[in-house]
Formats: C-alpha cells, sequence, structure tokens
C-alpha cells in the first residue's frame, strides 16, 4: 500500500493442498481497481469458490476486510468464512458506514451495495478463541486474542501435522481496553507476521499520554474547545478512558462528549464482547462498568456552539465528512481550540491538508475556510513493534519466519535478529511474490505387533517422555507403511536371507605344526581375553565368542604360518579387535 | 543517534535511529504523529561496545571494547540494505593492565580515528586505508579514560589518573604534560570533556573540564596550565560502582553550560560560569531524574546512566541511556530571567 498505516491485507496460502486466504483488505488511498487485492492471481475467470478451501479474517478494520463484499459478491465466492464473534457484528456496520460515503457522498459506481454487505455476512461462520473448527475433514482452524482492537484474532490453520499461524495486526502490550496477544508453544512449520512497525522504536506509553493529557489540560484550562475525530471503533475507547480516568484524578469540570449515532454503538458492543476486553475491565465490571463513563456524555448538535470549555469525540476520524467536520468548521477560526488527530489520514481528506500544514481550505460552495485554532498529531495506534515480533516469536516458537510488510522495505537486519536468536529461516517477499517453504510432515507408520513386543522386552523401561530408539524393516507396499521384523520383511517378500562372513589373514612367523601354533595362539588369547569364551576345539581350530580362528601351513614358507580370522558381520568390533591383536604377534616364550 | 549494546554475549546490536520529526533540526514540513524513533539501519557485533564513535563525513562507525584494544570500522547505510556491516578490525596488542582502546574521530586531512588504551599505545590511524599516521611519544604506560582532537594537528589525551597530556603532531616526540590533578586522599578516576565547536574554531581556548569519580570538577584553559580557571564539587553519592560510566560533556550551544553523569541514575546540568576556584559545592541547574524513577517495581538494582550527549543544535536538549537500556531525550525549562 501507499502509506506505511494503510494498506490492503490479502494473503493466500496453500498448505498440503489446501488453499486458504488470509484477510480481503480494502486500500484507503486509491479511488479505483487498485483498492481491492487482484483476485486474478487465484483464477483468470470465474467464481473464487472452487479454488480456496476457506477464508479468514483477522479483525474488522477495513484494510483487512474492506474488499469482503466485493470479492464474495461481485467476484464471486460461496464457500465459509470464519472471524470472531465481535468482528462479524462489528465488521457489517463499517462496511455499510464506508459504502454510505463513497457511493452516496462521492458518487462512485464500481462499489458493493448494501444488499451485498447483507449476503455476503450470511457466508461468514463465527468463532470462539482456542475453538478448533474442523473447516473440512483436514483443515482446521483455531483463533487466539491478538489485543489490537475489539475481536482481533490471530488463526492458526492446520492440515494434518503442517501448520501455519497468521497473526493479521496484534499488540502484545496491554492497554486500558484490551489486553496483550497471546499464543501458545504450538511450533508451527510457519508464523506469519505483519512487521510494519517492526523498525519503531515506541515512545514510552506513559510519556505519549501525559503529552495527550497536557496538551488537552492547557486547551481546556485556557477556556478553549478540544476536538478529537476518531473513527467508532478502536482507540476511541483506550483516549475515553484516559480522559475519564484523567479528570477523576484532577477534579476537572469541563465536559466531555461522545457523538452520537455510531459511537452509542460502538460502547454498546464493548460491553456486549466484555470477554474480549482486558482482565482490569472483566474484574471490575461488576462494581464500576469502565464504559459507563462519569464524565462522559452523549453529544448533541447544539452542544458545539455553547461557550466554554469542551472536549468532543466526534466521528468520522479524517474529518472527511459528517459530524467532526461540522464541528470543526464551527471551531477552526479560534486559536484557543485545538483538534487533536489520533490517527492515519488518507490523502484528499480535511485531516490530511491540515497536518500537511494547510491553514486555508476550501470547503464546498467556493468558502474559504481559516484554519487558526491549533492542530496536533497523536498517534495512539496498537501495533507490534520489533520487541512485540521477537516476543511473539519466543511464544509460538515457529520452524519458519514470514514478515509481511509495505513495499520496498528494508527489513534485512530484523530478519538477521530473528534468524540469529531463534535460528530459523526468515521470509520477507514483497507484494505479488511467492515464497516457497518446506515442511518436514511426519508420515505415519505402523508397527507389527510382533516386533513391538520384542523391542519393548529389550532394555528398561523406556521413558514416556523421550523417544526409544528401535529397530526393524520398512515395508512400503501398496499404499501403506508398516515396520515390521527383518524376518517377517523377508518372509512377506519372498528373499532368502543371507549371512555376512568375513576372513581374515594373519601373517605370523612360526616354523612349527600348525597344531602347535593353534596352541600357542588358544593360550595366548586365554590368557589376554580373561572375559570372553575362549575355546580350543578337538579339530585344532580357536573360537572366541563366536569368531573361529584356524592356523594353517603357509603354501611357499614353512617358517609362516597362516591365521584365518573369520566372523560374521555382526561381529565386526570383535573381529576386527581379534586381527589387530594377532597381528601384533605372538609372545616368544611358549607355555 | 547510534546506540549499541555492551553486555557479554556475543550479539550485541549497534543501531543507527532516526529520532522522531520533533526532534531533528528541519522544521517538519507538516505535523507528524511520531513520536517514536525509527531503526534505520542495524548491525551486531561480537564484543561488548564500550566506545563508539561517527567518523565525521562519512559513512563509517569506529567502536572499541574489551577484551583488547583493537578498534572496529563498521559501514552504515549501503544503498539496499539495512545491516550495519564490519568493515575492518584494527588489531592492537595490550599492554599489562589494560583492557581498551578510548576513541575520537576527526575528518580533517582525511577521515582519522584516534584510539589507545593507555599513554603508552597511543596512535592515529587512517580509517579507510588503515595505515597508522602518527605515533604518540610514549611518557608512561597509565591507562587512558579519554582522548580528543583539539584540532587537526592537537591531540589532548586524560590519563585515569587525571593527568593531562597534549601531543602536536608536527611534533612527534614531545608530549606536553598539562596540569595535573588537584591531590585527593583516596585514589580518584578522572575522565574529561572537550568543547565540539566548529571547525575553524581556536578550540585551544576553550577550557576542558575533568570530572573525578568523587565529583570534583575542575576546568582548565590550556594556554594557562599553571593553574585552574574553576574548581568545584558536585552533590553526588560516593563512587560505589567504579568509574567506568563517567562522564562529562560541554554544552555545544549554550556557553558555560556541562553536563555530567555516571554516578547514579542522574544527570546534571551546571552553568560553569558563576564557579570560581574555592572547590565549593557547585549548584545544578537541573537534574534529570528520569532514569531513576522510569522503571516500574523495585526488584533489580537502579538504573545507572552509562553515557549522556547534548543535542548538536538545540541548546537545552540532551540524550542520555542507562544500564535499563532506556534512552531518554529530555530538556529543561529555564526559569524566567535566563534565555
Amino acid at each position: 500500500g501507499a502509506g506505511q498505516d494503510v494498506g490492503r491485507s490479502c494473503i493466500l496460502v496453500s498448505i498440503a493442498g489446501k488453499n486458504v486466504m488470509l484477510d480481503c483488505g480494502m486500500h484507503m488511498g486509491y479511488n479505483d481497481d487498485r483498492r481491492f487485492p487482484d483476485f486474478s492471481y487465484i483464477t483468470q475467470n470465474g467464481r473464487l469458490t472452487d479454488f480456496l478451501d476457506c477464508v479468514i479474517i483477522s479483525h474488522f478494520h477495513l484494510d483487512h476486510c474492506g474488499a469482503l463484499p466485493y470479492f464474495s459478491e461481485m467476484v464471486g465466492y460461496d464457500g465459509p468464512i470464519y472471524m470472531t464473534h465481535p468482528t462479524k457484528a462489528i465488521c457489517p456496520i463499517l462496511l455499510e458506514d464506508y459504502r454510505k460515503i463513497t457511493v452516496d457522498k462521492k458518487g462512485e459506481t464500481n462499489f458493493f451495495t448494501s444488499q451485498m454487505i447483507k449476503d455476503c455476512m450470511k457466508k461468514v461462520v463465527a468463532v470462539h478463541l482456542h475453538q478448533t473448527v474442523q473447516v473440512d475433514e483436514e483443515l482446521e482452524i483455531k483463533a487466539y486474542y491478538a489485543g489490537h482492537v475489539l475481536g482481533a484474532a490471530m488463526f492458526q490453520i492446520k492440515v494434518g501435522c503442517e501448520s501455519v499461524v497468521y497473526t493479521g495486526d496484534y499488540n502484545m502490550t496491554p492497554d486500558r481496553h484490551l489486553g496483550a496477544a497471546w499464543i501458545d508453544k504450538c511450533r508451527p512449520d510457519l508464523l506469519i507476521t505483519e512487521s510494519t512497525y517492526a523498525t519503531t522504536i515506541r515512545d514510552s506509553k506513559r510519556c505519549r499520554e501525559r503529552d495527550f493529557l497536557k496538551k488537552v489540560h492547557e486547551t481546556v484550562e485556557r477556556g478553549g474547545k478540544v476536538l478529537i475525530p476518531v473513527f467508532a471503533l478502536g482507540r476511541a475507547q483506550e483516549l475515553c478512558i484516559l480522559l475519564e480516568t484523567f479528570w477523576e484524578r484532577m477534579n476537572l469540570k469541563a465536559p466531555i462528549y461522545f457523538s452520537t449515532g455510531l459511537t452509542e454503538k460502538a460502547n454498546h458492543y464493548y460491553k456486549l464482547f466484555i470477554t474480549w476486553t482486558n482482565q482490569k475491565i472483566r474484574k471490575t465490571f461488576v462494581q464500576r462498568n469502565m464504559f459507563e463513563f462519569k464524565h462522559i456524555k452523549a453529544f448533541d448538535r447544539a452542544f458545539a456552539d455553547n461557550p466554554g470549555p469542551m472536549v468532543v469525540f466526534a466521528t468520522p476520524g479524517m474529518l472527511h465528512a459528517g459530524q467532526s467536520l461540522q464541528i470543526f468548521r464551527k471551531w477552526a477560526g479560534n486559536e484557543k481550540n485545538m483538534v487533536i488527530m489520533p490517527g492515519y489520514c488518507v490523502q484528499g481528506t480535511v485531516g490530511h491538508k491540515i497536518l500537511s500544514g494547510q491553514r486555508k481550505l476550501e470547503m464546498e460552495g467556493r468558502q474559504i475556510l481559516e484554519v487558526k485554532m491549533q492542530v496536533e498529531y497523536m498517534s495512539f495506534s496498537a501495533h507490534a513493534d520489533a520487541k512485540g515480533i521477537m516476543q511473539l516469536i519466543r511464544q509460538a516458537e515457529p520452524r519458519n519466519v514470514l514478515l509481511v510488510h509495505g513495499e520496498a522495505k528494508k527489513m534485512e537486519f530484523l530478519k538477521q535478529k530473528i534468524e540469529q536468536e531463534f535460528h530459523v529461516s526468515c521470509f520477507m517477499p514483497a507484494n505479488g511474490e511467492t515464497t516457497t517453504i518446506l515442511t518436514n510432515p511426519c508420515i505415519p507408520v505402523d508397527i507389527s505387533l510382533g516386533l513391538l513386543k520384542r523391542e519393548t522386552a529389550i532394555g528398561p523401561l523406556p521413558d514416556a517422555k523421550k523417544p526409544k530408539l528401535m529397530h526393524g524393516s520398512l515395508l512400503m507396499k501398496d499404499n501403506s507403511f508398516r515396520l515390521v521384523s527383518p524376518e517377517q520383511a523377508l518372509k512377506e517378500l519372498g528373499l532368502a536371507e543371507h549371512q555376512l562372513r568375513f576372513t581374515c589373514r594373519v601373517h605370523i612367523q612360526d616354523p612349527r605344526k600348525e597344531h602347535e601354533t593353534g596352541l600357542r595362539v588358544y593360550n595366548h588369547l586365554k590368557g589376554i581375553l580373561k572375559d570372553y569364551s575362549v575355546q580350543h576345539l578337538p579339530d585344532g581350530s580357536i573360537t572366541v565368542e563366536s569368531i573361529l580362528i584356524q592356523a594353517t601351513a603357509h603354501s611357499e614358507d614353512q617358517g609362516t604360518k597362516v591365521l584365518l580370522v573369520s566372523w560374521t558381520y555382526q561381529d565386526e568390533e570383535l573381529g576386527s579387535y581379534l586381527t589387530s591383536l594377532l597381528k601384533k604377534g605372538l609372545p616368544q616364550s611358549t607355555p | 543517534v547510534c546506540v549499541a549494546g555492551y553486555g557479554q554475549s556475543d550479539a550485541n546490536e549497534i543501531l543507527q535511529l532516526i529520532p522522531p520529526p520533533t526532534l531533528l533540526t528541519k522544521e517538519a514540513q507538516g505535523l507528524c504523529p511520531e513520536r517514536d524513533f525509527k531503526v534505520e539501519c542495524g548491525g551486531f557485533s561480537e564484543r561488548p561496545v564500550y566506545s563508539l564513535k561517527h567518523v565525521p563525513d562519512t559513512s563509517l562507525l569506529v567502536t572499541s571494547g574489551p577484551p583488547d584494544s583493537s578498534i572496529q570500522i563498521w559501514q552504515v547505510s549501503a544503498e539496499d540494505s539495512d545491516v550495519i556491516k564490519s568493515v575492518s578490525t584494527i588489531a592492537i596488542e595490550n599492554g599489562t593492565g589494560q583492557s581498551w582502546a578510548k576513541i575520537a574521530t576527526i575528518s580533517a586531512r582525511a577521515p582519522w580515528v584516534l584510539h589507545g588504551s593507555g599513554l603508552d599505545r597511543v596512535q592515529i590511524t587512517e580509517v579507510e586505508s588503515r595505515k597508522n599516521v602518527y605515533t604518540a611519544a610514549s611518557r608512561g604506560s597509565e591507562e587512558l579514560s579519554g582522548l580528543a582532537f583539539l584540532d587537526c594537528n592537537t591531540l589532548l589525551l586524560c590519563c585515569a589518573t587525571g593527568r593531562l597530556c597534549l601531543a602536536d603532531m608536527r611534533q612527534p616526540q614531545s608530549l606536553m604534560e598539562a596540569m595535573p590533578v588537584p591531590s585527593a586522599p583516596c585514589r580518584e578516576q578522572w575522565c574529561m570533556g572537550t568543547r565540539h565547536g566548529a571547525q575553524g574554531l581556536e578550540l585551544s581556548s576553550q577550557p576542558v573540564a575533568r570530572l573525578s569519580s568523587r565529583g570534583l570538577l575542575t576546568l582548565t584553559d590550556l594556554r594557562k596550565t599553571t593553574e585552574f580557571l574553576a574548581l568545584a564539587k558536585a552533590r553526588v553519592p560516593s563512587p560505589g560502582s567504579g568509574a567506568e560510566f563517567l562522564c562529562v560533556s560541554w554544552a555545544p550551544a549554550l556557553e558555560g553550560y556541562l553536563a555530567i553523569s555516571g554516578f547514579d541514575g542522574l544527570v546534571h546540568v551546571y552553568d560553569t560560569q558563576s564557579w570560581d576556584s574555592s572547590g565549593r559545592e557547585a549548584e545544578p541547574v537541573f537534574v534529570h531524574k528520569g532514569h531513576a524513577f522510569g522503571r516500574a517495581g523495585g526488584s533489580e538494582d537502579p538504573p545507572l546512566v552509562t553515557v549522556h550527549t547534548w543535542h548538536l543544535q538545540k541548546p537545552r536538549t540532551l540524550l542520555s541511556a542507562a544500564t535499563d537500556g532506556s534512552l531518554h531525550v529530555w530538556d529543561w525549562v529555564q526559569p524566567c530571567g535566563k534565555c
């Protein structure tokens, strides 16, 4: 995407023959086809239902779900779409809101309709946290808490023993109304993580909040009005709790307002999905509902003309339409007032213009608005930075990591850092690139009962947690894998067993008769190899355990005797040892 | 801003950070939301980084650290990569009892680095060719606590004992001894701070500050080394953790202001214009306490400020780092009456 904050997320994963689409976002900076993902990557013609096993949406931000109705209704997809319950509840509202502005205000034609949003949501299957959902016989998914915004989740996609975890947007530090992301040591083959903020080292939250509160306080103290344009859901709740706590602590009297409409519904959703908020809110909910504010009241249009200080949260967030723009026009001319932009603004919006320094704005009807109010910009977005990414990798222990980022970003350093610390491979493909990850899938093998019994009878009882080494023959026959004893394998395959035997010749100087040489060898070995069974057989040969030694005369030289040392391949070690021992020669004195 | 780690493990990072636009000198075109630093490039060092200097007018960094007196040269910002690459190491054999080299850089005739761990091992190496350009005459083997280029021909060396030595590169055999330190009952460690001025400014006219591990501050005019310009005492805790983080520096944009740190989690700022030679305790103009109060919970040792430096253009802005890995950028408000 063009800006760092806003892009369009859409990732395709093929795992063990299954195709999964992760997120389906819209780029808010473009007004043409570039705002939707390019689905021709999947197929050039026709509907996408046959090509995808499922679609997963991580959270309700438009850069992750904004293209969903276009994808399912205009391009064509009828398969399941998975998301969490809060996401399912809130998504259609945001989509409708954006549709209204794009079509009604801007007059766009190639856009999805209200009916399409409704039809799209009918295909959605809502999931709970940590619930394993069986998409089909082989594919299963599971959602994990991601922080970031209400209902945001990280998803694990598993087929057999191969798995991928997609993080969406997440936050590793808890804030005032949401907890921190968490995942168990699921050891996926691949972790796909957002890395837009990977090169950021965040200022301490305390400093950022203090700065924000200072600005609001100073404005209100001098009798000015503070306008904070927000999106209905997201950081607005965080800032509300922050201001409420501050007002309480400082015993301030100036009124704080939250504009009506969408935002009332927002608080309703937070109360409804209270289990998705953080620990502290849940614990104190019984005594005092964090979203029942004492100092924050519902706004009425008429209040904007009231004299005296006040703080107003109004939608929409980029000052591009609606109530926030109305209030802005009323207050812009007074230098005692302040507007604090809490997020990124798309080019073309009033928000973007004033942030670039413009102080004379052309409104509709050729009216010029002079902006004398103070303009401040503070980012309160909740994304994981490099430290957070490392933390998540430490939690999940993936075998490979893939960094998703904006275009042409240099992240070699982070890649090396991840590779060095965790000893995993790290990938960072650009938009449109394909990355292939090699996995080591486990192949199940049946073991014959006889072999199992035999192997467990040998040696001490195995430690339940440690793998035990077994010996057997692997038969791959008729699409099945079986581990059987060698004898059974031979029998099944109709093969004869062969015995391998080695014979080594050792020359020693000895003019005596073979029989006497043999006796010498026997006595010598008997004396040295006290722990072994050394036998002298009637025919003159010597055995050491199962190894046979025979003394024969050399064909040409009477003074040399040849010792034949013979052993089966299983006795290799002892055979080699005996050979080298005998090569050293026999002691001179003969007992 | 470059920062580096000095841990015992073999993976210490060197990072080049871009400060938030509000801290950059250019007036920002529009407003920016950023209060965050961005990692522009990063690299890995096998040894702990005790000293880190940028070579002016180049994209090179020089680092040094235990276990020996060698120095490492790094290349920052290649076109296509954000990795700080190690370019070369200039290996120096260790003298007895000396551990790591102190460094200073200049780019007057060519990019040079002045380095040495002891008084008998001071040399200047040309960074790109790695050739030795100058070796200082030896006047003892004391450990050095700092060195500086006063101008492109004059070097100032400070020993841990407090002894200052001047060397003129044009007269290689001579090493002039400057002012010794006030005698002290117990042994203390000293470090020095020289004023960075624009190149061309007569730097030897700027006083040299020395700071001891007991908090004594001396100001010396190098043209008149027989007496102290000023002598003062800072109110600091008695030396506990040693003198390895002692740091004194002059403000580049405020006449007569200096800052000290390294005793605890605080940074003191002083206006030396009111000082005399009495050695009295001086009142700081401001004390930055952020590092001491920054952490939540008191389970570990309180952080110690490891180094501080002044913002080159913004008059009352400083940067400081501490043992808990924090980096602070801060300023103070002057009470009415002063600019």
